[in-house]
């Protein structure tokens, strides 16, 4: 028998779900982070649930991995130090930005210090028209000259290169790292055209900057676990995780370590999607809600939506704008400031505000009794009942429910003149209702209605507040999956390789034909099937999806149309309008305008065949007969309507297949809790995910 | 969650307030994905609001732009003065661009419609304001002598009758303007993003069951009232003075404004300020008005959401026909090139009373408007950005290259030269540009563009900060001075050029103002600034009496 091994490193802890290639049995495991050296963790980890479960390394197929090494080194600045040679007279487009306050009236906004500081941004007399015309060619021996400094007197060890509309004519950049290559062989190069060949220099320049600054780090990671792993007797293949949900070879992921950053987030909204196919549930909103920060995403038939804008190193209480603006293909991720160590304050106006100062884990909510004074969410849901002060984290940490209340009531209640339970259920709800509103806001954008929607809940708090979050979305239903614990590791085993590419070219349609529109997808063809090639995958197992961005003529914001898989480009073409027209309505919801279109960026992926990846598995636990021999017993917990009311608490691990458990009620595992609102109704399917209706 | 209409605690009233924000900001992102120009979706010269029944405003977008605090009510209560709300039907949008009834120039065209239930009940109205690409006339610019140089202006209208857009107003447009599709396409994006907001404000209305927002938008504004009176109580007392030159056409001309900071509320007046010009920089009192609440807003409340309810403690005014109260037909196209003065003016008379609060002056941001025929045979007919140095305030140094008062971003090099076709030949920071201090002033940068069209283009400067940098207060230093120069020459800061083909144009940035004694700089933040080279050695010796290793 074959096995296939998650292993994802967060913040906390590394978390590993080995499954079994029949998809039959499940076993998972969590282990303390190393912060020092990560890939320790990893190599103890997986030699521990081997062992565990019996199970030969020799056994084991693929480790698919994902890392938030590549985000911890922006944001604590542990990258090399990295150089930039630009186009010159534009030395400086990393200090100047977007030229925008992110916040209008707060005057002290700070911005994160440029990767790059300015002593080492080069401007090298070179110039590409917006046409792809070479205005100015090339002079290699500034190139050389220029580098030579950056190198000898700086001492840089990785070097960004990055010119002005690079996306349209790579031929400057390109010749630059090939000339590179022989000159300083050492020296890690990465450039614009190759990261993120689109429009806009800050954006493009800043993830080309991100990529050359981790590119050192990665690559000996990568070097170091792969001889881990070879030295534990390791011969499968090892795949590491990207930011939209897909997977890379080793060797691509050397190439690009920024499209490695929130790649376990990103996971754990891929598995939604999963779950939704699995489910028959084509709509999903997947809801995370841990420590710090809360995050969501949305599955439209089946597919987790992207986008090409993430932002990373929010230097400002995580304030939109206050940080790297980067482009990359990620999964479509909506940030919340809120999350189980939210603090609860007052705000300017004189009213109850919840986060985006946390308390984290240390000192953590007061409840921690680890000398935290602030009152925080989890503080409030303990207060509400919602928590057992003995069974956090099952039972390993004790919460101090005297704690909670006194920091409710001295930090928020008295100054509000309100009641510490009043309090307590203002900050349950103002949570709830921060979120609610980011998925509202996130979904109208995209023109996704969730009113039908499934909301997949995970995360240490996410369980405690999806019904609250969906019965002011009026979503009908939410799942509680098994194994959510360990989400993002099992996500990680659903994951296809998968390479995509975008290129800005702006063409009108009027103006080109079938052979033009064809060949544009090419060359993004041939590259991202390339990088899967390199992963050891067939040709004739590799599908390409083509999409654009396109417009209005005139219009600045672009659409994405997708292009059905299975049609030819020739059909796709004839029939484009159509398509973006359908798209465009969809997203705005009015009448379409008599303008021609105009195609912005060009986008492929390619992905490899979808991994055995097969639900049903169980995680081994003694399941009763009947639900009620699942009731580990009653409490008071507090609800809107009717105020405390005795509640009954289920254990997880005993409900059984086909159980029904009807709100109010509570229903404990390990790492969070399910609270099931009044009048709704849960049923434990046959696979052990609770899927709750909404009451009316 | 359970609304009692009437009454909120802490706790509704917070989530029901920012849920109706979140509404504005759906509203802005509306907008902004289907306006037709730069200067909406790449430079955010907008605003949104939310108004009830009775006219009061509740909520605005959280990317609004100061310029336009306050002015929506008025341009409302205009508004309903002409068509009464009985007579007002669904599917009804109004509109105007007159800079006395809206926001000071005619560049500026307000859209509202008004909201109502399936019932017929008429709950409240929405509002958008966005700059037009272009409005005929001179276009935007300085230049104009008389009002009626500046372009079209549009009496209040009905532009759409229950759902039917007048096709009379669009063809006026079409036969006005320089670029009748980005002109009507920005037209079309608020007509569609008023449509958004009222179908969300009735779907919040629904969810929490409120019969009308009446209560909740006075509940809003008496809490935001509340809060800026114990704010204003942390500055202190007395009656505060301060005076500075401008250089207006061709002459300085005085900012005068007095300050009276008594426990819990302000009066502003501008009594001493010169008169009005005749050329298009004079600021109507809507502007003035609204970058003084803005001024107060930043050092007390910065974080509020904005609603009339936080300006009830503050009183503006200005003597009629001076320079901050222009009247017809005094032009006003260019009046951000003054009004933008107006914040350093009051942070000035207040760097003793809030002095941990206020800000140095900024270099402020820089608007020209290039008019042309692009190489692909396109009229052009749009706005370059360009920012100067953040002032400093106590505690943080100005940002480089940050536009303030005003926030439009610039628009990048790569999608400028793209719809214009002109070349960006260099944009670089001016090292030692930024006032000295202990906290320093923001660098200013020097952009240069080229006319590679291929055919003359206009460009209208409307530059600001040529004679009087950018103060420093409290020891701090002045920023460096703004200049255009075409070919190398300069040329006047508010006036109408020719660009021929290959000529260039540079934009020379102001650096922003420093805040407290240079000398008392830290020294690794001299040495750090000079490592980059955003200091010269010469410098750091003459501003900080930095000793060099040399």
């Amino acid at each position: 028998m074959t096995w296939r091994l998650g292993v994802d490193i967060g913040g906390t802890f590394t978390d590993f779900a080995l499954l079994d290639q029949a998809g039959q049995k499940l076993a998972i495991h969590k282990q303390l982070t190393t912060p020092l050296d990560p890939s320790a963790a990893v190599v103890d980890g997986i030699n521990e649930i081997l062992k565990k479960n019996n199970v030969p390394i020799a056994d084991v197929s693929v480790i698919a991995h994902g890392t938030t090494l590549v985000t911890n080194a922006v944001i604590e600045r542990k990258g090399v130090l990295t150089g930039m040679l630009v186009t010159s007279g534009f030395e400086d487009i990393l200090d100047t930005g977007m030229e925008q306050r992110y916040e209008l009236f707060d005057l002290r906004i700070t911005y994160p210090e440029p990767i790059v500081p300015r002593n080492l941004r080069k401007g090298v007399f070179e110039r590409i028209h917006f046409n792809g015309d070479i205005e100015i060619a090339i002079d290699m021996e500034q190139v050389l000259g220029a580098t030579k400094e950056l190198v000898e007197t700086h001492n840089i060890k990785a070097l960004a290169v990055c010119f002005l509309h690079s996306y349209v004519n790579p031929s400057h950049e390109t010749s630059v790292v090939e000339f590179l290559k022989n000159e300083f062989p050492n020296l890690y190069v990465s450039a614009s055209s190759e990261v993120y060949p689109n429009m806009r220099e800050f954006e493009r320049w800043t993830t080309t900057a991100i990529n050359a600054y981790t590119r050192p780090m990665t690559d000996h990671y990568l070097q170091k676990l792969e001889n881990n792993l070879n030295n534990l007797g390791f011969e499968g293949q090892l795949y590491i995780m990207t930011s939209s949900g897909g997977m890379l070879s080793p060797t691509t992921a050397r190439r690009f370590p920024v499209r490695l950053l929130e790649s376990g987030p990103a996971a754990g909204m891929l598995m939604s999607a999963v779950q939704g196919k699995a489910m028959e549930l084509p709509n999903i909103l997947s809801f995370d809600l841990g420590g710090t920060t809360a995050k969501g995403a949305l599955v439209r038939d089946y597919k987790p939506l992207k986008s090409e804008q993430m932002e990373v190193d929010r230097v400002n209480e995580a304030r939109k704008g206050s940080g790297f603006p980067l482009r990359i293909p990620v999964l479509d991720m909506i940030e919340i400031g809120s999350g189980g160590g939210s603090i609860a304050g007052i705000d300017e106006r004189g009213l109850l505000k919840v986060g985006p100062r946390s308390a984290g884990a240390n000192p953590g909510p007061a409840c921690y009794s680890k000398n935290g004074e602030n009152a925080a969410l989890t503080d409030a849901n303990l207060m509400l009942g919602y928590l057992d002060p003995n069974f956090f984290l099952g039972g390993e940490m004790k919460l101090d429910k005297r704690a909670s209340e006194v920091a409710i009531e001295k930090n928020v209640g008295l100054p509000l003149n309100l009641s510490t339970l009043r309090t307590s259920w203002g900050i349950h709800d103002s949570a709830s209702e921060d979120i609610a509103r980011a998925f509202r806001i996130h979904a109208a954008e995209r023109g996704f209605d969730y009113r039908n929607a499934t909301m997949v809940a995970f995360g240490g708090s996410g369980p405690l507040h999806a019904m609250g979050v969906a019965e002011k979305l009026k979503i009908p239903r939410v799942v509680f999956p098994i194994g959510a614990g360990v989400y993002s590791a099992l996500g990680l085993l659903a994951s296809p390789l998968s390479f995509e590419l975008s290129r800005s070219r702006r063409v009108i349609v009027d103006d080109i034909d079938v052979g033009m529109f064809s060949s544009l997808f090419e060359s993004l063809a041939d590259e991202t099937t390339k990088s899967l090639k390199e992963a050891g995958v067939l040709d004739e197992e590799i599908r390409i999806s083509r999409q654009i961005e396109a417009r209005y003529f005139g219009q600045t914001h672009e659409i994405e149309v997708f292009f059905p898989e299975e049609e030819s480009l020739e059909n796709i073409f004839s029939g484009l309008r159509k398509l973006f027209e359908e798209r465009y309505s969809e997203v705005y919801s009015f009448a379409v305008i008599d303008a021609p279109i105009e195609i912005i960026n060009w986008k492929v992926i390619a992905s490899g065949p979808e991994p055995d990846f097969k639900m049903g598995y169980i995680i081994d636990s003694e399941k009763s007969t009947k639900v009620e021999m699942a009731i580990k017993g009653s409490r008071e917990v507090y609800f809107e309507k009717g105020g405390f009311q005795a509640t009954t608490i289920y254990d997880r691990y005993l409900l059984a297949e086909g159980m029904e458990i009807v709100g109010p009620a509570l229903i404990e595992e390990r790492e969070s809790t399910c609270l099931i609102t009044v009048g709704a109704k849960a049923f434990i399917d046959p696979a052990l995910n609770i899927i709750a209706e909404l009451g009316d | 969650m359970e609304v009692n209409e009437t009454q909120f605690d802490a706790v509704s009233l917070s989530i029901l307030w920012n849920r109706l924000v979140s509404i504005t900001d759906e509203i802005e992102s509306t907008l902004v994905r289907t306006s037709f120009s730069t200067i909406v979706s790449e430079s955010y010269d907008l605003t949104v609001v939310i108004l009830d029944r009775q006219g009061r405003l509740v909520a605005q977008g959280s990317h609004s732009i100061p310029v336009f605090i306050g002015t929506a009510p008025r341009t409302l209560s205009y508004m309903l003065q002409k068509f009464p709300p009985d007579s007002l039907s669904p599917g009804d949008v109004i509109c105007t661009n007159d800079p006395w009834m809206g926001t000071g120039h005619l560049f500026d065209i307000n859209v509202m419609r008004p909201v109502f239930k399936p019932n017929g009940d008429l709950v409240g109205y929405t509002m958008s304001i966005t700059h037009l690409p272009d409005i005929g006339g001179l276009g935007f610019g300085a230049a104009a002598t008389e009002i009626f140089h500046e372009g079209l202006r549009l009496p209040i209208v009905k532009l759409v009758e229950q759902g039917k857009t007048n096709p009379f107003i669009i063809d006026l447009l079409q036969a006005n303007v320089r670029t009748p599709e980005s002109t009507i396409g920005d037209l079309v994006a608020n007509v569609t993003c008023n449509e958004v907001g009222g179908r969300q404000l009735l779907e919040f209305m629904d969810e929490y069951n409120i019969n009308d927002i009446g209560s909740l938008s006075e509940a809003i504004r008496s809490q935001s009232e509340l809060a800026m009176r114990s704010k204003i109580q942390e500055i202190k007392n007395g009656s505060y003075k301060n005076q500075i030159m401008i250089e207006a056409i061709d002459e300085s001309i005085p900012l005068v404004c007095n300050i009276e900071v008594k426990d819990e509320s302000i009066d502003i007046n501008f009594d001493g300020t010169g008169e009005c010009v005749k050329r298009g920089i004079n600021v109507p009192f809507c502007y003035t008005n609204a970058m003084s609440l803005y001024s107060i807003k930043c050092i007390t409340i910065p974080s509020l959401p904005n609603n009339e309810g936080a300006t009830r403690p503050i009183h503006v005014s200005a003597p009629e026909g001076c320079l901050l109260n222009a009247q017809p037909p005094y032009p006003t196209g260019g009046r951000h090139a003054i009004g933008h003065f107006v914040p350093g003016l009051i942070f000035g008379a207040l760097s003793e009373a809030a002095a941990d609060k206020i800000q140095a002056d900024n270099g402020m941001i820089d608007l020209l408007t290039v008019q042309g025929t692009h190489p692909d045979g396109r009229p052009i007919s749009t706005i370059h950005f360009t920012a100067g140095g953040f002032g400093a305030l106590d505690g943080l140094d100005g940002r480089d290259c940050l536009p303030g008062p005003s926030n439009m971003a610039t628009v990048p090099v790569e999608i400028w030269e793209t719809i214009t076709g002109m070349t960006v030949v260099s944009k670089k920071m001016i090292p030692d540009s930024g006032g000295p201090g202990k906290f320093r002033g923001g660098m200013g940068q020097e952009v240069t563009l080229r006319n590679d069209t291929g055919s003359p283009m206009t460009v209208l400067s409307m530059a600001n900060r040529t004679e009087f940098p950018a103060p420093g207060y409290n020891d701090g230093h002045p920023g460096t001075l703004r200049e255009h120069r075409i070919n190398g020459k300069i040329i006047h800061p508010k006036g109408a050029h020719t660009l021929k083909p290959a000529d260039t144009i540079t934009l020379v940035q102001a650096g922003g103002g420093g805040i407290g004694d240079p000398a008392k700089r830290s020294r690794e933040k001299v040495k750090r600034d000079l490592s980059l080279g955003l200091i010269s050695e010469h410098a750091a010796v003459r501003d900080y009496g930095y000793k060099t290793s040399k």
